[in-house]
């Protein structure tokens, strides 16, 4: 009896803390952020008591809104054509390092690399040692072999926008490889070993055995590819630095912070438009991973 | 005799996977030539640099550009902030997180099951969504431009993360201990402490890890709520040095702010590649 009792304290004791911080971290900022979305709000600080209920306004505001628009289209190409690059290399480098090939360890640990360094230090040495016009490894490699792509910068135009996204793309691919790579290694040998008794091809093996048996890791990868394009802030920012923003590469988590934080001039301030560009972004999130659960449909299997 | 047949057949397995070899270890070179560059970089003069002589070390080594970058570049400050953040919030996760995964992974009660789906909920949960109000709430507060304020965001922000990946290490322990402590009489508070966390420990210390990295590198909490440079992170400072570096047009103390940067984490990664990498597929894997 007092065993039980001693119990149910601890309990209480040892959830209150997480519990509360979530609420005040998650639950509570979320709820405000989708309120604070129907109403004109000048300021982000502002009471609540001087908020204007204004209905869908900001939102049709938005779907108006010509940066708005850009950056979404942006958001759409990253997520993509970098999804496209990402899974697809991904997937490669997956099915080489676990088919037996030497140095794995090594391969996986120096692939992941830039997933542990900081953005900002990982797309500075993008932009200098890679895509410098004057001394970058892009400018010396054409200029080695004497092609004029040696004069382009790297760095302005709608390249920008492609460079961009192959930095980005470069620095994903470890995180997809080692979750390909585990769900792999979770099917057992023997369906291969049989497969290959019966004449089956390595290829062959791959779309009837492998993918098939992926679909859930698959499905997965998906939903965290979204969340991270959906957060695609800091990359951007460093992109388009001296300036804090710019068309070519802007995204709504961007524009979001250029109408609520932003120093640039805007003269129709609203906060409020920043959480409906924020609850549009969470709807996304939820409508890809409804979407991919409807779609694809999964292999019950049990290993 | 045997033995060189199966390393003939292991040489030809190899053999065949030649291009794959080929394929990853470019990638990898690739990876690691820029690391390379960059750190050579960081100890040339700015002109070898702009002249593209950065490998040839033609005025020797220049130290002095991590000095420049650690006083003048104020790298000094951002690193100590982030020492600061990343280890407390660290720290301040686990003993928040631990005891609500081990009270989940163990007990049924109502509530139990809507905790857990609400933390997975939340670690898909864009940044946008939640810094209005949080900014609102510091604000309102009086608590902006305080570390404090960053310290308990990233407290909050790990608390779901932690707790979801230390569920299943708690769930992989012997309920034998417990039992045992009981019958000698020990609270079930104190066996936690003394027996369960400690038998925990590879899960604390991976999570532990994820935690101070990821403190380590975040940018856009620390860009909102440092309000001053003597708050901020090494992010968004190496951000404000680069800014810099378009009217100094010093390339060696930028490189050496950088190298001082990505630094520690490498330092950790490097040491500890094995642990992160089977953290990051064992825990890392949500739902």
């Amino acid at each position: 009896m007092k065993q039980n009792k001693q119990i149910k304290q601890m309990i209480f004791c040892f959830l209150t803390p997480a519990v509360l911080f979530f609420l005040l971290v998650f639950l509570y900022p979320v709820v405000r952020t989708i309120a604070m979305s129907f109403f004109y709000v000048e300021g982000v600080s502002d009471a609540t008591s001087t908020w204007q209920f204004i209905g869908l306004e900001n939102y049709t505001t938005l779907m108006k809104t010509a940066i708005f628009r850009e950056s979404i289209k942006n958001m759409l190409k990253i997520w993509l054509w970098g999804g496209l690059i990402t899974m697809s290399i991904s997937m490669l480098f997956a099915v080489i390092l676990t088919s037996g090939a030497k140095f794995k360890e090594f391969y996986k640990a120096v692939i992941y690399i830039p997933n542990i360094i900081n953005a900002v230090a990982i797309s500075t040495m993008w932009m200098t040692a890679i895509f410098n016009k004057r001394f970058g490894f892009l400018h010396n490699f054409f200029a080695f072999f004497g092609s004029n792509l040696a004069t382009t910068d790297y760095m302005s135009g709608s390249i920008k926008f492609w460079t961009l996204l192959v930095a980005f793309c470069f620095g994903s691919v470890g995180y997809y490889m080692l979750i390909l790579m585990s769900g792999i290694e979770r099917i057992p040998a023997d369906i291969y070993e049989a497969a290959t008794i019966d004449g089956a091809s390595k290829p062959a093996q791959f779309r009837r055995i492998t993918l098939p048996l992926l679909t859930s890791v698959i499905k997965n990868c998906i939903v965290f590819w979204t969340v991270g394009v959906v957060g695609f802030f800091v990359w951007s920012q460093m992109w388009s630095a001296p300036l804090s923003s710019e068309l070519t590469t802007i995204t709504p988590f961007v524009y979001m912070y250029n109408i609520t934080f932003g120093t640039t001039g805007n003269a129709d301030r609203n906060a409020a438009m920043g959480a409906a560009v924020g609850v549009l972004m969470a709807i996304t999130v939820l409508f890809v991973f409804f979407a991919v659960n409807r779609l694809i449909k999964d292999e019950d299997v049990e290993f | 005799m045997r033995r060189n047949k199966s390393s003939h057949l292991e040489l030809k397995k190899q053999m065949r996977l030649l291009p794959g070899h080929i394929v990853v270890g470019l990638w990898c070179l690739f990876t690691i030539g820029m690391l390379a560059w960059i750190a050579a970089a960081s100890l040339s003069t700015s002109p070898e640099i702009m002249r593209g002589k950065t490998l040839q070390f033609e005025t020797g080594l220049h130290f002095e550009n991590y000095v420049k970058a650690w006083t003048a570049n104020n790298i000094s400050v951002f690193f100590m902030n982030s020492l600061l953040y990343a280890s407390t919030a660290m720290v301040g996760s686990l003993l928040v997180s631990a005891p609500a995964a081990y009270v989940l992974a163990r007990f049924v009660f109502k509530g139990n099951s809507t905790i857990r789906s609400s933390f997975v909920m939340a670690m898909s949960l864009p940044q946008i969504m939640i810094v209005l109000p949080l900014f609102f709430l510091t604000t309102k507060m009086g608590l902006t431009g305080s570390k404090f304020v960053l310290i308990l965001i990233y407290i909050g922000m790990q608390v779901p993360y932690t707790t979801i990946f230390l569920i299943s290490f708690f769930n992989n322990l012997s309920r034998g201990y417990e039992e045992a402590a009981a019958i000698d009489g020990c609270p079930p508070m104190k066996t936690f402490w003394t027996i369960m966390m400690p038998l925990a420990q590879p899960g604390i210390v991976t999570v532990g890890i994820f935690n101070f990295m990821s403190i380590w590198n975040e940018y856009f909490l620390s860009l909102i709520f440092a309000a001053s440079e003597k708050n901020m992170s090494v992010g968004p400072g190496l951000k404000s040095v680069l800014t810099a570096m378009q009217y100094t047009g010093d390339w060696g103390g930028l490189f050496a702010a950088v190298v001082i940067v990505f630094t520690p984490t490498l330092l950790l990664f490097i040491c500890l590649s094995k642990t992160i990498i089977n953290g990051i597929t064992a825990g890392g894997v949500k739902g």
